[in-house]
């Protein structure tokens, strides 16, 4: 696990809230459009009739800063890696890193050194040129533990950079399976405008949030209170693609589901990202809307406090996870927009096995696993006990209402197995340090996750990181900590991917996490050309965004 | 100010908590903490953030990553013209409707126009917001061709000053009605009943028996007296429009103070929050200096009183 799910910026414990009675109302009242989207079915257009006109963008968070070093959420992410920067590396469709903003790069046999080539016509958007500088000083503010880098792991591998020359820099690195991952995540930051500035006071720098200077195909405007405004930059390098199509690019955050969706209806906004299915119906009955479903690399999960009794017994926990109807919550709430999850691994990754099958809903054998392992109803009350103890716990979540109907599912099937739950919600600020903190003051708590192409989950997972933070159930499998501490350094895919199957399959198997369901990410289109979502993110393909001159604003 | 300091620390979490990721080591949270200056004891936070307000500085927020003074600066305006179209809606609308009732009092008109303030008055905001913005998306109010959301159209710079004020005046539509209509019915209600009792009193028989013509004595002698007691309700209802402005510029996506603080609290951005929770108060007392002031150009009794 790496990153926990953020569509709206705040890693899995996020609101997503408008009472589901005025969905179903949306739903009603949608009538359909008027008129196919004319750019898509009307005469080609030749390439020089792409260029111009605006696309506005909505999403559930802001745009928090366009400094890398200081902010992991999503919206901020994606603006940086395809909007406003271009990174040294970009993930390729296999999720292997390839020179971007770097002409190329050459690492040595014992994977110890890296060289790497800036290209000679890559520019800030001040006119200044983009040079070894800026990238000693990305690395040396990531690395340093005063700038409080949030994703400071990327570069756990990389040791030490010097300068060769003005656009080449020699890095000593330890070997590791995706070197680049890191430099395709983090955007470089210009020498000519931090350099001077302490790593603790790098947030606070008004390069961030009032006036960024870019590298990328689009440069800052202007930030409003009710946008951020980025226009085409005519200088971007043509190896690169040259001058995006978009004249101007806008940004605008926009929390309540039904307005978002409302708002690509009547053509305020060209793209929505990450909707909710209770507001689609009232959006695919239009015809001017194209509603896209993503495999995210995002799940659902309940995670159990392996210090409380009732979930030691991996026995115990598989007999929990059959008792739940996870299919239901896909059919139910996510109308069909996602998968019952097998674990960790999910269908975005390259090495998940088609084959896997979910641990079926069998509350006949969770019966008797639960009986197996001493848990009956010896008191006749209607709720199994163990040594005078009632099968009777907490389940923690956020406020949010799909995450409620979800805990409401969980309770009904428990109590199907003779297992009393009691939904607990609590802030997401309140939530975390109770899941956390070293008392861990939970049960079970219900929350989402993002993944990462690069699985490196030891401190998740691992033995030894009990007690730390991030190690919240508690769970300890020696035969995983030693597939873990393979996976970061196997080079050969075919290895890794076995390694990575190995590393599902123990968890799944030992059930530390109930596995709940894959989530589709949904996004609305309205007008745009060239659009194109994945994995990597629903800004990839901005550069190559274009609007048929009939449909601009 | 100082109570909602201490509040907000008491509440779990911190600004922190929203990086919350099992790939973020402790030690960089612990970072985190430090350059934002969590790590010192709750005093020295507090006298050090007393010493910055008191000049006028309200410190950094750590989720808009700018100064504060910058981020109120983008968007108290818009909070205190979305507040005062929508005082005008209440104050206008529901004067001349508690009016005209009260000069048909009984009749079928005040009927139905009691029965309507009396449904809106306990319609939510926030759902009649997301009504407005269902139904002018779906098309049975599309014809009124109005913004859904936000406060500026996309191409706003690109418009005339006349035509920048009333791409404004057309995103300000619906959040004012989502906002002002529910108190405006209020305001009806206290309207005709004040006015049905000044309408009783002796000096509008006078002013009937000496042959004024009845709108004259309606507009000019009874309504005056009559606004005296609704003039108070402007200090009243203006904590209830800034608790309302959070939910609506939510569903509206009004780039305001409300929309700010709800935010800010969620992402436990302790000096955005005490610093929009400081302007609400005093925009709030402002309101009730200003009920004060209507209280003296409607009644001459008062101004007479000020200068003895």
């Amino acid at each position: 696990m790496t990153n926990q799910r953020s569509s709206n910026s705040r890693p899995g414990f996020t609101t997503r809230g408008t009472p589901f009675f005025l969905i179903g109302l949306f739903a009603q009242l949608g009538c359909g459009g008027t008129d196919a989207g004319s750019a898509s079915n009307g005469p080609p257009v030749a390439e020089e009739d792409r260029y111009g006109g605006t696309v506005v963008v909505s999403g559930v968070s802001d745009i928090q800063t366009m400094n890398s070093l200081v902010t992991t959420d999503y919206t901020s992410d994606q603006h940086q890696a395809f909007v406003l920067f271009a990174p040294l590396a970009r993930l390729d469709e296999e999720f292997k890193a390839q020179p971007y903003l770097a002409r190329s790069w050459e690492i040595n046999a014992d994977t110890s050194q890296v060289i790497l080539h800036l290209r000679e016509d890559a520019a800030w958007h001040d006119g200044v040129p983009v040079t070894a500088n800026d990238v000693i000083l990305t690395f040396n503010l990531a690395k340093n533990p005063a700038t409080g880098f949030p994703n400071a792991s990327y570069f756990d591998f990389w040791d030490a950079a010097e300068v060769i020359d003005s656009l080449t820099v020699r890095f000593t690195i330890r070997s590791h399976n995706e070197p680049f991952f890191g430099w395709a995540r983090t955007a470089l930051v210009p020498a000519h405008i931090l350099s001077g500035t302490p790593p603790e006071e790098l947030a606070k720098h008004p390069f961030g949030s009032q006036s960024p200077v870019g590298n990328g195909p689009f440069r800052f405007v202007e930030r409003t209170s009710d946008a951020w405004v980025f226009e085409a930059n005519e200088d971007f390098p043509q190896d690169l693609g040259g001058r995006p199509y978009l004249d101007r690019l806008v940004y605008r955050q926009i929390e309540d589901h039904v307005t978002r969706a409302a708002e690509l209806r009547v053509g305020g906004i060209d793209l929505a990202v990450d909707l909710i299915p209770p507001v689609l119906s009232g959006l695919e009955s239009s015809a001017e809307v194209r509603v896209v479903d993503i495999d995210a690399p995002e799940y659902d999960f309940i995670a159990w406090n392996s210090k409380r009794p009732f979930f030691q017994d991996p026995q115990v926990r598989r007999a929990l996870t059959m008792a739940i109807d996870r299919g239901a919550m896909v059919r139910a709430l996510r109308s069909g927009h996602g998968s019952v999850a097998t674990g960790p691994l999910g269908p975005w990754h390259w090495a998940y096995d088609a084959t896997w099958s979910p641990l079926p809903v069998d509350p006949d054998s969770a019966r008797a696993l639960l009986d197996a392992a001493g848990w009956k109803d010896s008191d006749g009350d209607g709720i199994r006990d163990r040594d005078g103890q009632p099968f009777r716990f907490d389940l923690m979540i956020a406020p949010n209402p799909e995450r409620e109907d979800i805990a409401v599912i969980v309770q009904a099937g428990l109590a199907a197995v003779g297992i009393d739950v009691q939904i607990a919600i609590r802030e997401v600020a309140a939530m975390i340090p109770a899941v956390t903190g070293p008392e861990r003051r939970y049960d079970a708590v219900l929350v989402g996750n993002v993944s990462d192409m690069i699985v490196d989950e030891r401190d998740s997972w691992a033995c030894d990181q009990i007690g730390q933070p991030n190690q919240f159930t508690s769970y300890c499998n020696p035969s995983l900590d030693v597939v873990m501490d393979s996976i970061p350094i196997v080079q050969d895919r075919e290895v890794l991917g076995g390694l990575l199957r190995r590393f599902h399959e123990i968890i799944a198997a030992d059930q530390p996490y109930t596995f709940l369901f894959y989530l589709d990410r949904i996004n609305g289109v309205r007008g745009v050309q060239g659009v194109e979502f994945g994995v990597r993110g629903d800004w990839l393909s901005v550069h190559d965004w274009w609007v048929h001159p009939n449909d601009r604003r | 100010m100082t109570l909602i300091f201490v509040i907000l620390h008491l509440a779990p979490g911190d600004p922190t908590s929203t990086y919350f990721s099992p790939r973020i080591p402790p030690e960089v949270l612990e970072q985190m903490r430090r350059n934002m200056g969590l790590d010192q004891p709750i005093h020295v936070q507090y006298v050090q953030w007393l010493r910055l307000s008191l000049s006028g500085d309200f410190g950094y927020s750590y989720s808009e990553f700018r100064p504060v003074t910058s981020v109120l600066a983008d968007h108290l305006p818009n909070t205190l013209l979305l507040g005062t179209v929508s005082l005008v809606l209440i104050f206008v609308v529901g004067c001349f409707i508690g009016a005209v009732q009260a000069v048909r009092k009984y009749s079928k008109l005040d009927s139905v126009l009691t029965f309507f303030a009396l449904l809106i008055y306990s319609v939510p905001g926030f759902w009649l917001g997301l009504m407005l913005v269902l139904l002018v998306s779906s098309g049975a109010l599309g014809w009124l061709n109005l913004p859904v959301s936000g406060m500026l159209d996309v191409n706003h710079e690109f418009m005339s000053p006349i035509g920048r004020m009333a791409d404004i005046a057309r995103h300000l539509v619906m959040p004012t009605i989502a906002l002002g209509l529910a108190s405006a019915a209020g305001v009806a209600r206290y309207m005709r009943g004040e006015l049905l009792e000044v309408i009783g009193q002796d000096y509008i028989r006078t002013a009937r028996a000496k042959g004024l013509r009845e709108s004259s004595v309606i507009w000019r002698h009874a309504l005056r007296n009559a606004l005296l007691p609704v003039i108070t309700l402007l200090g009243l209802y203006l904590p209830l429009l800034i608790g309302g402005t959070v939910v609506i510029e939510v569903v509206f996506a009004w780039p305001g103070m409300g929309r700010l603080l709800y935010d800010g609290i969620l992402a436990r951005d302790y000096p955005l929050v005490t610093a929009a929770s400081f302007l609400f108060a005093v925009i709030v007392l402002a309101g009730n200096l200003l009920a004060d002031l209507l209280y003296a150009a409607v009644d001459p009794r008062i101004r007479l009183g000020a200068r003895e």
